[in-house]
This record gives structure tokens, C-alpha cells and sequence, in this order.
């Protein structure tokens, strides 16, 4: 061989050698990756805050599945706007969770028109679990509650609330005319969001004096409660989308734009400290009667999941009925958890140290849940005469 | 053996891959030439302080789409309603549009609509920042009105401007007449949450502003009030703020501005970056709107999916506490209401965070409309003397384009304005005398056609002309303005430089109620450095252009009317 022969001899050889390496140090090192188990979770926005923390954590305990390391795709949504885009394709999830059992059932009666196959089953702990419980409550800023109802606002929440609602004169009726012409009230649509029926639902319940047995023809022949619900629905200035945004958009803005909401209870003991640092303190007004939502997980069955991210959903749903998650459910995102274990007068306990603004372990009673006719009239009504 | 010796190592070379292939479907890393994707992001101007460093600081990271294209953001500020026109008229395609606020979203939709199926706008944007609508006014003037123990509002505003009355009724002779500001509501969103405003103040209400209610008479009457105490209008909120800050008291008492621009003017002055007296934040009592800077990924057909997504991740970056947090040191009140109000946002900087106390509902489509159009007919009348320089070397495209955007300054005009029309070469003509615009628009048009260029240019004698001439036969109670445009300098003027200025000095009327002269340095022959001497002192401004943007600057000098 000439000299330029073994040169180009040696520069070949060097050429596969340097390939051969690259390659499997890449492998070695995980540079070509494991393809992962996606989870795409679609939750209800309340829960923002406590699933942006738990999910990373869930993710950081490196969960597999067949060695696939598994991965969460999480995106809020209203509740009834979550059940919708399911039903018509828009999304796509393996694990979903409105604010309520409500949502699910309704998920189940309208999917189950189209498909003999059930995409979640509220009844099997395999599919649907709950995981967390909130009532819901009034929000108000506590300058504004103490001039319009005192500093301990006693029961007949909803009848007071529709007298402040419907007296033309506003704040002025109360000493504060620069407060507005009008005391601002409002809650979600209730036809994207859960909290915004269960205030329709809570409503209603109140106005017939009764704690079951609501029914649709109730709503729809009695126009004396329906003038009533209107003077209410007709003074909000704006129907939220979803519950956690809208709380949120109360604390950023400020009295301004709310002086009283309907909302969860979790997301006022979650937002309470940000109203203070930013404008003054929150109270919080148990209603007479309230219903619960109980952030129902279901790992959803249809041909867009396969079994290995319906096995990766289930392991996450189950993340988050342990301890130490509902523990931080309970003590940071103010939730009233599911493991009765952990008790609600702890050291931890938002009950206690947001006692001051009302916050209390001690429930009123719980209205039943209403029939789905039911529902479908109070949503019906509402949307015909007070949507935007 | 030199084949043979190739094809040895060919083949080991061969084997080798095909090995390293075998092991489970492993392929060689891709080095370099990683492919972009362009976020464009149109937004308010008043954001600008805020957003352009988080661009840079966001290009920086080489962030990625799920598909692993890197994302690259664009920003241009633009006056906010100024933006949604263009959108819609196809001259900008942005994947963002972030207004000053949702006010104008509902009209945008509207607009978009007749041209297209769907909405442009869809969903709930979400906020950046806050900042409340309010009077800015330097604060010896705002105590003289009795801030704060009294409640100050658009009624005492509109008493004050309406009233003939000057500062020396509240006992300040030195500070002159009462002259406020507020921006073109063609243009800019505090404009029109300043119409919006006083048609709620005049209706005497905070929500469902009506058609019906807007035409009311007292309606109309209440806004010429205020309007009568209005020196100039503007394209942009921080445009008006600047000017405000800048020229101090003597130029304006009080403009609408947005709280975050007060902030930023108080930090300047403790931070001896600014000598002017201290300025406050009015929050009028009759209720006023938050500017919400909403984040709006447009649903149009020149958004691709991944540049959704993009943007997506950009807001995300926005709405993060660090980017929250420097917002608040420019004084807007972060939209996450996990950041705390603190310092800037106090009383040392002139604002209240106790402010506002109640919110103005945003009323409908037909009802902002029906406001505008009352504004038109309640705003402050003009004097406008146009000049144009038809000296030899304007031969061509470039008479023809000055020509093309004088008629359509023209439109912009309303038929009670007055205009006065003069050409000059190395003489001065008058084409068209200071009269109502309702008289001759179409004649001013077609004489505007008619012109030929030729000639030298007397340029001092014709600024000097104009000016006097308005100064004559103008109404101080107008806006009055020149508007004069030149390619070249001066070769025949009888008059010096010096001898425009000092009449300037001598009969400069008050403040922002001075004779305005904009001037366009057309082409690169001009003198930019004369004619900004010319603008400078008279509150006015000078430009540069050419054929290709000259409609632009026209455009631009219409939103003072």
C-alpha cells in the first residue's frame, strides 16, 4: 500500500469508529429516549394550583408503566364545558375531572344516546372516584359585608341577597354611593361551569323552602320564583366560564368589579391571603343549605385511550387519594379531603388560621341533588331569560 | 490492491453501521440547522416598557415547541384599536393581538364578521396586567379642586371646562386656562373608555348603556362640555402621557391616561429622572374601566396550529410570577393575584389602590358605536392650514402620493372643520382660503388634482404665511394646526429660520392651545434638522417620509384632530 492509500485506509476506519461511538453513547446516555405513557388530564380550574403541584410530584416519583416513564398533560376547563367538549370530540382525555358527580352523570346520560359503551361510570370505584370536598359558599369583600349586613350575617343568605340585588338605589341605600349604583353579585354560567348550577340549584331550593324534591315543575310554573331568580340573574355584570378563574378575577381587580361571588369555599380559602396582600380582606357566608362537589377522577374508557395510559391514569388517580397529596389539598388548597383521617381542626387546619373571615369546619345541611329533568329545566329557564 | 484496499474498508465501514443500526433501531443525533417558529405579537403601546425586555429575555432561552422548533417572538406596539383595523383589513397578521383592553373585542368581532364565518376573537383571553382608566392631572391643580377629600368625577371636569371660567377662579391666575386631553377614540382605547365614560356620567348610569340613551340630548351636551376644554387628541395613550410629562403644567392641567403611565412619570421625578411637579391619579367618581391587556391568539387563517401553540407557551412565560412581578415595578397591578400591591403602586406615586371603587359595564356594540359617532359631533372643531411644496423636484410618484394622501386627510376631517390650502414654489399661492370643509370638499379635491409642481422653494415665507394667517384668522377656541410638507430646503425665502421661530416665541398661544406645525421632511433632500426647528417649539412634531408611507403620516397627524 502507498503511504495516501493507508492514509485514506486509516481516515475510513476513523470515520466508523467515531459513528460507532456517537451512537452508543447516545443510547447509553438517553439521548434517544423511551417513548412515555401520556396522561392527558382534563380538570375543572379550581384545581389549578393543587394539580400544578401535585402532577410535577406524581411525575418526580418516576411512575411507569411497562418501563414507560409515565408523563401528565393537564388543561383546566369549566366543568359542563369539559363534559362538552368530550361529547363532541373537541378533547381527547384519558383522565377527566369536573367539580361534581353532577358533570360525570351527565357525561354518562348524554354519551350513553350515542354509544352502548359507557366512557366513565361514576358507580365503579375502578372508573370514577372522588377525591376532594367543597361546599358552596358567598364570597364578600368584608368591608362591603359589614356595611351591608353587619359583622356576623346571620341566616335567609338568598332572600338578602335578592332585597341588596333589586333596591334601585344600589349602595347608596346603604351610606356608600361611590361604592356603585348597584351591588355587584355574580357566579359562573352555569351552563359551562358547576358552581354556577349549584347556585341555581341552592337558589331555587331556598325559595321553596325545601332541602329535596325540587322539581322541574317547580321551575317551570311558578313565575313568582322565576321573577325572583331573574331579579337576581339580571343585576351580574358578567357569568365567569369556570369557578377558578373567576375567584381569581374577583381578588385581581379588586371590589371594584365584585362585591359578593358564589363560589367554592376551597377557592376563597385559597385566594384569601392574595385579597388581603392586595386589597383587604375576603368573608366568607355559609348559605342556609349547600350542596357539595367532589372532584370526582375518572379514568375515561373509549377508543382514543389505550390500556397503558388508561393503567397511567389510574395510578395517578390513586396518587391522589394518598396522604400526604390530600394533606396538601386540605392545608394549602383549602379542600376538605377524603381521607377522614386527617382531621379538619389540625395544626394545618385553613379553618383555623382563616377562622377570622369566617371559614368554619361545621357544615349547614346539603340540599339532594336534583333529577336530571330538574336540572335541565333550571338550565333551560336560565339560559332563555338571563345569559348573556 | 489499491481497489482492493478501498473496498475492504468500505465494506468493514458498511458493517460496522449496519451493526450499530441492528441494536434496536437507534439513528445518528441531528447536528445543527434546528428548525423556528414566529410568534408576532401586536399590542398596545403603553405595554411597551413591560414587554419588549421579556421578548428579548424570552428569544434568549431558546425555547421549543412539542415538535422541538424554536420559538421566536415578535413585538409591535401599536395604538389599540388602530391595530384591530389593520387586522381586519389585512395590512398586519399577527399570531397576538394584546389591545389595551377587551372594550373594543366585541366591535372587532363584529367587523370581522362581515367578511368572514366565524369570530376572530373566540374564548376568554386571558389578562396580562391591569391598570384602571383615570385622570392623571398635576396634583396642586387636583387639590386646587378640592382632591382629595372631594370626590372628583367627569361632572366637575365638564362644569370646569364648560364654565369659561380659568385656574385663577381657584385662585391660581399662573397656571392659565383649564386644558385636558384625551386620545383619538378612533385609535386608542382610552379614548374610548373616556366617550364611554361621560356618556354614562351624562346618563346618569353604570351599566346597559343604550342606543337610546346615547342620542339624549343631555348626553350631547355634556360631552361638548367637556370636550371644549380638550387642546388636542392622540393616536396613543403613551404618546399622550409623554407629552403631558414632558411639557409639564403649562401644556396641559389634566389628560385620561391609565394609572400604570402616572406610576412610571413618579418614579422619574423621585428618581430625579424628570423635574416636573408631582401628578396624581384621578379615579372619577362616577365609575371608570380597567385597561386588562388581554392576550388574544387570533382565530385566523394565517395561524398555524404550532404557532397557536407557541403562543401558548409565551403567555404562559407573561403570566409567570417573575414576569408579574416586573410588571409591578412598572406600575401596572399584575393580573395573577398571587403578587401583592406594593411599592410602586402607593400614594408616594400618586395613585390608590383603594381606587377604583366601582367598575363601568362595557356596553354593547351598537351603543359604542352610537357614542362615537356623538363624539364626532361633539368634538373639538379644527383649523387646519395644509402647505404643500410643489417645487420641481416633487416631479412624479412623489406629488403624486402627497397629493393621493392630502384628499384623503381630507376624509378624516369633518364638515365643520376649516381648512385653508397653499401651495408654494418660490411663490406662495393660496388655493383655497380658511373655510368650512361642508363648503368645498369635493372642490378642494379636484383643485388638489389639478396641481403642477415647478419651480424653487421659498419654504420660511410659506411656514411664516401659514402660521400668521392662522394666528389671524383662526379660532383659539379650535385646534389649530399646519400641516406642511417639503422635500427641500430653502432657496428663495425673503425670511430667515430665525424669523419663523421668533414669531413663534412672540404670539405662541397657551400651552397644548398653540398653534401646532407638524412638518413632513419628504425624501432624503429635506432638511429634517430645520423643520424639526420649525415643529419643536410649537408642540407639533416634524416627520420623515417619503411616497411609500406619506398616507401613514397624514393618518398619524389626524389623530391630534
Amino acid at each position: 500500500m502507498t503511504s495516501n492509500r493507508r492514509i485514506l485506509f486509516a481516515a475510513i476506519v476513523a470515520v466508523a469508529i467515531i459513528v460507532v461511538v456517537l451512537v452508543t453513547l447516545s443510547r447509553t446516555l438517553n439521548i434517544i429516549p423511551v417513548e412515555p405513557v401520556t396522561v392527558q388530564v382534563l380538570y375543572s380550574t379550581e384545581k389549578e394550583g393543587w394539580l400544578g403541584e401535585v402532577g410535577p410530584a406524581f411525575e418526580a416519583t418516576r411512575p411507569q408503566i411497562n418501563g414507560k416513564p409515565v408523563k401528565l398533560a393537564l388543561k383546566k376547563m369549566g366543568s359542563q364545558e369539559l363534559v362538552q367538549a368530550v361529547l363532541d370530540g373537541t378533547e381527547k382525555p384519558a383522565l377527566i375531572s369536573p367539580a361534581s358527580s353532577l358533570q360525570v352523570t351527565l357525561l354518562q346520560s348524554e354519551w350513553a344516546k350515542h354509544s352502548p359503551k359507557p366512557i366513565v361510570d361514576g358507580k365503579n370505584a375502578n372508573s370514577c372516584r372522588p377525591t376532594l370536598y367543597t361546599p358552596l359558599t358567598l364570597v364578600m369583600w368584608r368591608e362591603r359585608s359589614d356595611v351591608l349586613w353587619g359583622a356576623n350575617p346571620g341566616g335567609d343568605t338568598w332572600k338578602k341577597l335578592h332585597d341588596a340585588l333589586a333596591n334601585p338605589k344600589g349602595w347608596e341605600a346603604y351610606g356608600k354611593p361611590d361604592w356603585g349604583s348597584y351591588v355587584r353579585f355574580g357566579h359562573t354560567d352555569p351552563t359551562q361551569s358547576n358552581s354556577g348550577l349549584q347556585t341555581l340549584v341552592l337558589l331555587a331550593y331556598d325559595y321553596f323552602g325545601k332541602t329535596n324534591g325540587l322539581t322541574a315543575s317547580d321551575v317551570q310554573t311558578n313565575p313568582a320564583f322565576q321573577k325572583w331568580l331573574l331579579d337576581i340573574e339580571r343585576n351580574v355584570p358578567t357569568f365567569g366560564s369556570s369557578t377558578g378563574d373567576y375567584m381569581k378575577e374577583m381578588v385581581a381587580y379588586g371590589p371594584a368589579k365584585y362585591d359578593i361571588v358564589a363560589v367554592y369555599e376551597s377557592v376563597a380559602i385559597e385566594q384569601a391571603p392574595n385579597a388581603t396582600s392586595r386589597y383587604g380582606d375576603l368573608r366568607v357566608i355559609y348559605p342556609p343549605t349547600t350542596t357539595m362537589s367532589d372532584h370526582p377522577f375518572c379514568v375515561v374508557s373509549a377508543d382514543w385511550v389505550t390500556p397503558e395510559q388508561a393503567s397511567a391514569a389510574k395510578l395517578f388517580a390513586d396518587y391522589l387519594l394518598t396522604k400526604p397529596v390530600q394533606q396538601i389539598a386540605f392545608g394549602k388548597y383549602g379542600y376538605r379531603p377524603l381521607d377522614k383521617s386527617i382531621p379538619l381542626d389540625g395544626s394545618d387546619s385553613p379553618f383555623k388560621r382563616l377562622s377570622n373571615l369566617g371559614f368554619k369546619a361545621n357544615l349547614p345541611a346539603e340540599v339532594d341533588t336534583p333529577p336530571a329533568d330538574t336540572i335541565a329545566s333550571l338550565l333551560n329557564f336560565w339560559q332563555t331569560n338571563a345569559k348573556k | 490492491m489499491h481497489k482492493k484496499t478501498i473496498l475492504t474498508s468500505l465494506i468493514a465501514l458498511m458493517v460496522l453501521v449496519t451493526a450499530c443500526g441492528g441494536q434496536g433501531g437507534g439513528s445518528l443525533p441531528i447536528i445543527g440547522g434546528a428548525q423556528h417558529v414566529t410568534v408576532d405579537v401586536v399590542y398596545g403601546s403603553e405595554k411597551t416598557e413591560w414587554l419588549e425586555p421579556l421578548i428579548k429575555l424570552y428569544n434568549g432561552q431558546n425555547n421549543k415547541t412539542a415538535s422541538g422548533k424554536i420559538i421566536d417572538v415578535k413585538g409591535n406596539a401599536m395604538g389599540s384599536i388602530e391595530s384591530v383595523e389593520q387586522i381586519i383589513a389585512g395590512t398586519i397578521k399577527p399570531t397576538v393581538w394584546s389591545p389595551a383592553s377587551s372594550i373594543y373585542i366585541p366591535v372587532a368581532n363584529a367587523e370581522w364578521r362581515k367578511a368572514n364565518s366565524a369570530d376572530l376573537v373566540t374564548g376568554k383571553p386571558n389578562d396580562l396586567v391591569l391598570s384602571p382608566v383615570v385622570i392623571a392631572m398635576w396634583k396642586s391643580m387636583a387639590e386646587a379642586l378640592g382632591w382629595p377629600g372631594k370626590p372628583i368625577g367627569w361632572a366637575d371636569i365638564g362644569t370646569f371646562a364648560g364654565s369659561g371660567k380659568a385656574w385663577d377662579a381657584y385662585g391660581h391666575p399662573e397656571w392659565g386656562t383649564f386644558k385636558f386631553g384625551h386620545t383619538h377614540p378612533g385609535f386608542s382605547n382610552s379614548g374610548v373608555a373616556a366617550i364611554l365614560a361621560m356618556a354614562y356620567a351624562a346618563a346618569g348610569k353604570q351599566r346597559n348603556l343604550s342606543v337610546a340613551d346615547v342620542n339624549d340630548p343631555k348626553v350631547h351636551d355634556f360631552m361638548s362640555q367637556v370636550e371644549s376644554g380638550i387642546v388636542h387628541y392622540g393616536a396613543s395613550t403613551g404618546f399622550f402621557g409623554d407629552r403631558m410629562f414632558e411639557r409639564g403644567p403649562s401644556y396641559l392641567s389634566a389628560a385620561v391616561l391609565y394609572e400604570n403611565l402616572v406610576v412610571a412619570q413618579e418614579n422619574k421625578r423621585l428618581t430625579g429622572a424628570s423635574s416636573q411637579p408631582p401628578v396624581v391619579a384621578i379615579y372619577p367618581k362616577e365609575g371608570t374601566f380597567y385597561a386588562n391587556h388581554p392576550y388574544v391568539v387570533l382565530d385566523a387563517p394565517w395561524v398555524t396550529a404550532e404557532q397557536k401553540e407557541a403562543a401558548k407557551a409565551f403567555e404562559a412565560f407573561l403570566l409567570a410570577k417573575p414576569q408579574q412581578e416586573s410588571a409591578l415595578q412598572l406600575g401596572f397591578r399584575p393580573a395573577d393575584p398571587a403578587v401583592a400591591l406594593a411599592a410602586p403602586l402607593d400614594a408616594n406615586h400618586g395613585v390608590d389602590i383603594a381606587q377604583p371603587k366601582t367598575l363601568l359595564d362595557v356596553p354593547p356594540v351598537d351603543a359604542i358605536e352610537a357614542t362615537q359617532a356623538q363624539w364626532r359631533t361633539t368634538k373639538k372643531p379644527v383649523d387646519v392650514v395644509l402647505v404643500l411644496d410643489i417645487s420641481g423636484s416633487m416631479q412624479g410618484a412623489k406629488i403624486a402620493s402627497a397629493k393621493a394622501s392630502l384628499k384623503q386627510f381630507l376624509d378624516r376631517l369633518e364638515g365643520i372643520d376649516r381648512v385653508q390650502f397653499m401651495i408654494f414654489n418660490s411663490q406662495i399661492s393660496m388655493v383655497s382660503e380658511l373655510s368650512q370643509l361642508s363648503d368645498k370638499r369635493d372642490e378642494l379635491k379636484s383643485r388638489i388634482d389639478g396641481i403642477v409642481e415647478g419651480g424653487d422653494t421659498s419654504l420660511y415665507d410659506a411656514a411664516l404665511q401659514a402660521y400668521t394667517d392662522l394666528l389671524h384668522k383662526g379660532d383659539p377656541k379650535r385646534i389649530r394646526s399646519v400641516v406642511f410638507l417639503t422635500d427641500g430646503q430653502d432657496t428663495s425665502s425673503t425670511h430667515t429660520l430665525k424669523d419663523v421661530v421668533s414669531e413663534i416665541n412672540r404670539s405662541a398661544g397657551e400651552g397644548a392651545s398653540s398653534i401646532k406645525l407638524f412638518t413632513i421632511a419628504y425624501g432624503s433632500d429635506a432638511d429634517k434638522s430645520i423643520l424639526t426647528q420649525l415643529a419643536e417649539p410649537t408642540g407639533g412634531r416634524e416627520y420623515d417620509s417619503g411616497p411609500q408611507n406619506v398616507n401613514a403620516i397624514y393618518s398619524d397627524i389626524a389623530t391630534f384632530f
